[in-house]
């Protein structure tokens, strides 16, 4: 097997070759792998730089959003001269730089109802680095409608949280049926953020997208790992699939995307 | 002040104006630039310690590029102080940055970690680890110790007064018993959490926030996805942190440990 690697991949990638679960089958598993990023900021920066490094065959990063100075603090795929330049072309040239051998596509758009199923066939896994709500529903509802598996973390003030929802083994709305009432989203430019906070978490999704892909190990499936920074504790929260969960239970009523800024915006009324 | 570099570090109640100042005014040692330094010190630069002390001797080769972030294509050959330097700086240009190409050695280690307000361990080499924990506990430097193979990873933190990693680990484990990276591999992602974790705790230490790993050590194994925190007692007859240690004088380290980080037991 070993034989279809090349010999600078060989060199590049020894430390996964000697990893007993990966090895080279797993390595050319992830070199033939596509991963889409959906958010480029503070999870997707990590996220994007161990899938890069990791080999990941190609990555696609989605995001609408330019490089500002006070994303400097946490999102460590930017660096000053990237201020105003897109988040996907900035961050496409850095994991160039670093693996020339991954294909990156670059998404500058926000994913949305009309674009996500379009843009989620085109991957094996799905990564969420978004910092909204509307878009995390959004994201869970697309990929268990897509087929596809979605490396969930979050992250707000000083805790964070990883999850993997694989379709069928429960999905965000069974974690959550309800959004918080409005004015609680992290993407607020009012909320702050603990600066490695999101290393943390987004370094988890990019492990536990590594074990997806490949079959190893044991996901975070039906299991969220909660993170508090400051206490520095870490518990593990189990869930089920909801048999009355409206997307993925056993009598759903979404078949299709929604409008998620509406459903987040209705959560306080209901 | 949304337009600020810091600022949504600075509005956490945790942090405040003050704490960014005090970010500003503090300086951490980085030991090791390689899986565990590249995530510390690009977090530490990131949310605005003012020094880094970066210390390592190696160059940057293709093998590292599968887990050390810190590095590009761009660098191979060059020596990871002065890659990382560039890099942390691109982040922010205020960030001061001494690169030092060499090795923590006992001889030249206390001058070191005294010019530093916090110790980071990013080393793979057993003695180091010892060295570093050794010094902190006699020079009453706060350290942050972590360590990685396959995929899992530790951390802890020693403050003055804390149990150490001696109290955990009396000694190394003798050479042959453990592998090394090179030979049991290592996950990339493995190093970015723990030298994640790492850069948590050391800007904890510099805020002073409580809540720190002092006593307790952080257990992460990517494979399982089980990360705990799990309580350790001092150990009464610690070799270097006990009423009696055996470790007392940096200035005769050599007599007391070898080089590979044992404990030379006492002749007769």
């Amino acid at each position: 097997m070993t034989a279809s690697l090349t010999g600078r991949q060989a060199e590049r990638y020894a430390r996964h070759l000697s990893l007993q679960e990966l090895g080279p089958r797993g390595q050319q598993k992830l070199l033939q792998s596509r991963v889409l990023i959906v958010g480029v900021g503070a999870l997707g920066s990590p996220a994007s730089l161990y899938l890069a490094a990791a080999g990941v065959g190609t990555l696609g990063l989605c995001d609408h959003d330019a490089v500002r100075l006070s994303n400097l603090q946490r999102q460590v795929l930017h660096q000053t001269a990237s201020i105003g330049q897109s988040k996907v072309e900035a961050g496409a040239r850095a994991l160039h730089a670093l693996n020339p051998e991954v294909r990156i596509e670059t998404h500058p758009y926000a994913v949305t109802a009309a674009n996500a199923l379009t843009l989620l066939a085109g991957y094996d896994a799905i990564v969420d680095g978004t910092d909204t709500f509307a878009a995390r529903y959004l994201l869970s509802d697309a990929a268990y409608l897509a087929g596809k598996p979605l490396v969930h973390g979050s992250i707000f003030r000083i805790e964070g949280q990883v999850t993997d929802f694989v379709p069928g083994q429960g999905c965000y709305r069974c974690l959550y049926p309800e959004p918080p009432p409005p004015g609680l989203v992290s993407d607020s430019p009012a909320v702050g953020v603990f600066a490695p906070l999101p290393g943390i978490i987004g370094c988890i999704q990019a492990a536990e997208t590594i074990k997806l892909l490949t079959g190893r190990g044991d996901p975070l499936i039906g299991r969220v790992l909660l993170h508090d920074s400051l206490a520095m504790t870490f518990r593990e929260v189990r869930y089920r699939r909801d048999p009355a969960c409206p997307l993925c239970g056993d009598r759903p009523a979404i078949r299709g995307l929604v409008d998620y800024e509406a459903f987040v915006q209705a959560a306080g009324s209901r | 002040m949304n337009g600020s570099r810091h600022h949504r570090q600075q509005i956490l109640a945790q942090v405040g104006e003050r704490g960014q100042s005090r970010l500003r005014r503090s300086s951490a040692l980085v030991v090791g630039l390689g899986g565990l330094g590249s995530p510390a010190a690009l977090y530490l630069a990131a949310a605005g310690v003012g020094r880094l002390g970066l210390i390592d001797d190696q160059a940057v080769e293709l093998s590292n590029l599968q887990r050390q972030v810190l590095y590009t294509e761009a660098d191979l050959g060059r020596p990871k102080v002065e890659a990382a330097r560039a890099r942390l700086r691109a982040i922010d240009s205020e960030l001061r940055v001494e690169a030092i190409a060499g090795t923590l050695r006992p001889d030249n280690a206390a001058v070191l970690a005294a010019a530093y307000d916090v110790l980071i361990d990013g080393t793979d080499a057993f003695e180091t680890k010892f060295l570093l924990n050794d010094v902190a506990v006699l020079l009453k430097r706060p350290l942050v110790h972590g360590a990685v193979l396959q995929w899992h990873g530790q951390v802890l933190t020693v403050r003055p007064g804390d149990p150490c990693l001696r109290c955990l680990f009396r000694e190394p484990p003798d050479p042959g018993d453990v592998q090394s990276c090179e030979e049991a591999g290592i996950l990339g992602a493995t190093t970015g959490v723990v030298g994640s974790v790492q850069a948590e705790e050391a800007l904890k230490l510099m805020l002073g926030l409580p809540g720190v790993l002092a006593g307790r050590l952080f257990q992460h194994d990517g494979l399982s996805g089980e990360t705990r925190v799990i309580p350790f007692p001092r150990d009464e007859a610690c070799p270097v942190c006990s009423a009696r240690p055996l470790i007392a004088d940096l200035g005769r380290y050599t007599e007391q440990v070898s080089p590979r980080g044992h404990l030379v037991k006492p002749r007769g």
